[in-house]
């Protein structure tokens, strides 16, 4: 069909002023692909589906949401009221928004399940590091867009969920106050915080869509790794991308949609984990929530500030839980990448997932001292997994690689 | 025993021994359970007429508009009736209490919590409503007065008045009492959501009509690759 479609005047007339058949065949119908992958590497075309879906019906949100936190009758606001507008009035305005509340935890789910397929096989290892790199800047704009797209209804969760982590700026030395001030807009959070967080929450996307391209780009420069680890770029180990992992993803995207479509339809507050109880409650700044916490996807690293006495060292150790990503391609010196043949660090990443869950189980519920020694075990082997690994090539007796895939 | 199998035995034992943890540190009365049917008209409409006539004495339910109570399936009841309702208020108004929030404050301490959203932000939901409705009890240590008390109530000690008088009342009438307490949740339930049935109809066919996409599409993908070696 393709082919076709490439032989028409049409096209011809098009690929005269854009080259557009060399694109199609470079990135396309002649890139070359292992032929090995697993499911595994479907959560990557499944999370670029999902940043399309969050902004399509944002887009639509966007058209009726408004961004006020002017009081209403019966202590509600001018945000919370157009959101409930559009759940109740707005025609399908229930179903995109549905779709964009559980489309943000979907996003989540398929990125930590890409980022931990990257981790378990070593796709961070050299030749890409710059593409693991992009990588963890989309998480850490995914989380901040999730984070301010979250104040966006002025419920109580939304409020008291800010309120906190702008508090942490706070903790910084010298610039945390002013950072601070600049974030909400004022001394607390309030209609300035709202206006400029929706602000932020339409730009961050575009970023991402942006910084997305430059990680599909810096893919396709040094070519997907594999299930084996090996280096394959051409020959008979790989085939090309279209039409075979075209109609892979589709099937995957097609599993996806029926979970996805599941939940919106059939329980889309997820039982209270993508959207809070507590959500559903005004704003208010006199009554504080019985128990804090932010949204399953932060939780882990909500744990890992928790765990420290104090406030400014809890804040220091959440970045580095997440700077340290940045540098985990020069962590770890092993040779060979997959974990198919590295018994120890099969291991250590095998934890490091448990690890992670189990931080953001302690960061959703409410503390006692129980969970808060769990937690602080937990991030001591998130710190400690990062700093083992220059160590492990040391002693680690890797399995022989196979010849090809 | 080898290490992969210490990994699992030690993984389940943490999965499985976390919620208990949790459980016992919150303290929580189980609730009692409420059989509610949120696309059951007459239990709705049932529901309608102790929200109208009681809850609505203190309690509005701003998102929800007189016009709405006719134009929704789930409720359609007649304009003459709707009239009746709204007395001299526009059709478009919500249902607001007469009671002013000024005036709440000085006889019950608070203003009343508007009910549009209450089974969407309370933990369990219309099960919690349903509860406290009938969850009027005397106080063991006698420290909180008749009619505050509440079994169900986080703290146990509410402002809201027992209003389906359910403390002492004759044991002939529980039934009763229950019904309405069950009615009105159904109600609350439903306004808490309006398009909820609506959304659960539409979702068969949706999710219907992907699942099949998906048997197609793994048929294709099987096709496409048949040809490939591994």
């Amino acid at each position: 069909m393709l082919e076709k479609m490439m032989k028409t005047k049409l096209f011809g007339w098009i690929d005269e002023r854009t080259g557009a058949e060399a694109i199609i065949k470079s990135q396309l119908t002649e890139y070359q692909v292992p032929k090995n992958l697993n499911y595994m590497w479907n959560f990557g075309s499944l999370a670029l589906l999902v940043l399309v879906l969050q902004i399509v019906t944002g887009i639509f949100l966007a058209m009726y949401y408004k961004p006020s936190a002017a009081m209403t009758y019966g202590s509600y606001t001018v945000a919370f009221d157009s959101v409930e507008r559009i759940m109740r009035d707005v025609n399908f305005g229930w179903l995109i928004r549905y779709m964009h509340a559980v489309g943000a935890s979907a996003f989540f789910v398929v990125v930590y399940m890409h980022i931990g397929r990257g981790l378990y096989y070593g796709s961070f290892k050299g030749p890409r590091e710059l593409l693991w790199i992009i990588g963890v800047i989309i998480l850490l704009i995914m989380q901040g867009a999730a984070f301010f797209g979250y104040l966006l209804p002025w419920g109580q969760m939304s409020f008291w969920g800010a309120t906190v982590i702008t508090n942490l700026f706070g903790a910084l030395p010298v610039l945390g106050e002013p950072v601070q001030q600049l974030l909400m807009g004022g001394f607390s959070v309030g209609d300035p915080t709202l206006n400029r967080f929706f602000s932020l929450h339409y730009l961050f996307p575009l970023l991402l869509a942006a910084i997305v391209g430059g990680h599909i780009h810096a893919l396709h420069v040094v070519h997907s790794n594999n299930p084996t680890g090996l280096d394959v770029h051409a020959g008979k180990s790989t085939i090309p991308f279209h039409p075979y992992y075209t109609v892979k993803d589709a099937f995957g995207v097609g599993v996806f949609l029926t979970i996805y479509t599941y939940i919106v339809f059939f329980n889309p507050q997820m039982s209270g984990y993508f959207i809070e109880v507590d959500n559903y409650v005004p704003a208010n700044n006199l009554q504080t929530p019985a128990h804090i916490a932010p949204v399953w996807y932060l939780t882990p690293w909500y744990t890992i500030l928790r765990s420290f006495e104090s406030k400014l060292l809890g804040v220091l150790m959440m970045g580095a839980s997440l700077a340290i990503l940045f540098v985990l391609p020069f962590l770890d010196r092993s040779k060979v990448r997959s974990s198919r043949y590295r018994p120890v660090y099969r291991q250590m990443v095998f934890l490091f997932f448990v690890t992670v869950i189990v931080l953001g189980y302690c960061g959703h519920s409410a503390p006692t001292p129980t969970l808060k020694l769990i937690g602080q075990l937990a991030t001591t082997y998130y710190f400690a997994f990062f700093l083992l690994l220059p160590l492990v090539n040391k002693f680690e007796k890797t399995k022989p690689l196979p010849e090809e895939i | 025993m080898t290490l992969k199998q210490l990994w699992m035995v030690a993984t389940a034992a943490l999965v499985f021994s976390m919620p208990s943890m949790a459980l016992a540190n919150e303290g929580h009365v189980a609730l009692k359970h409420a059989e509610i049917d949120v696309s059951d008209q007459a239990q709705i409409q049932r529901g309608l007429t102790v929200f109208t006539d009681v809850c609505m004495g203190c309690h509005s339910a701003k998102y929800v508009t007189y016009k709405g109570l006719m134009d929704y399936p789930e409720i359609g009841i007649s304009r003459e009736m709707v009239d009746e309702l709204r007395g001299s208020k526009p059709l478009t108004s919500g249902m607001i209490s007469d009671l002013s929030p000024e005036d709440a404050t000085v006889s019950y301490g608070k203003v009343p919590p508007d009910l549009s959203l209450i089974v969407n932000g309370r933990r369990g939901g219309a099960n919690y409503v349903y509860s406290v409705l009938t969850g009027f009890e005397h106080d063991p240590s006698g420290k909180v007065p008749d009619g505050n008390f509440n079994e169900y109530f986080p703290g146990n000690r509410i402002a809201m008045p027992d209003p389906l008088s359910w403390l002492d009342h004759d044991a002939s009438d529980t039934a009763e009492l229950e019904k309405q307490a069950t009615d009105v949740a159904a109600f609350l339930a439903f306004i808490s959501d309006p398009h909820q049935n609506e959304r659960r109809a539409i979702g068969f066919w949706v999710v219907g009509f992907l699942m099949l996409l998906t048997v197609v599409l793994y048929l294709l993908k099987k096709e496409v690759w048949k040809d490939v070696k591994h």
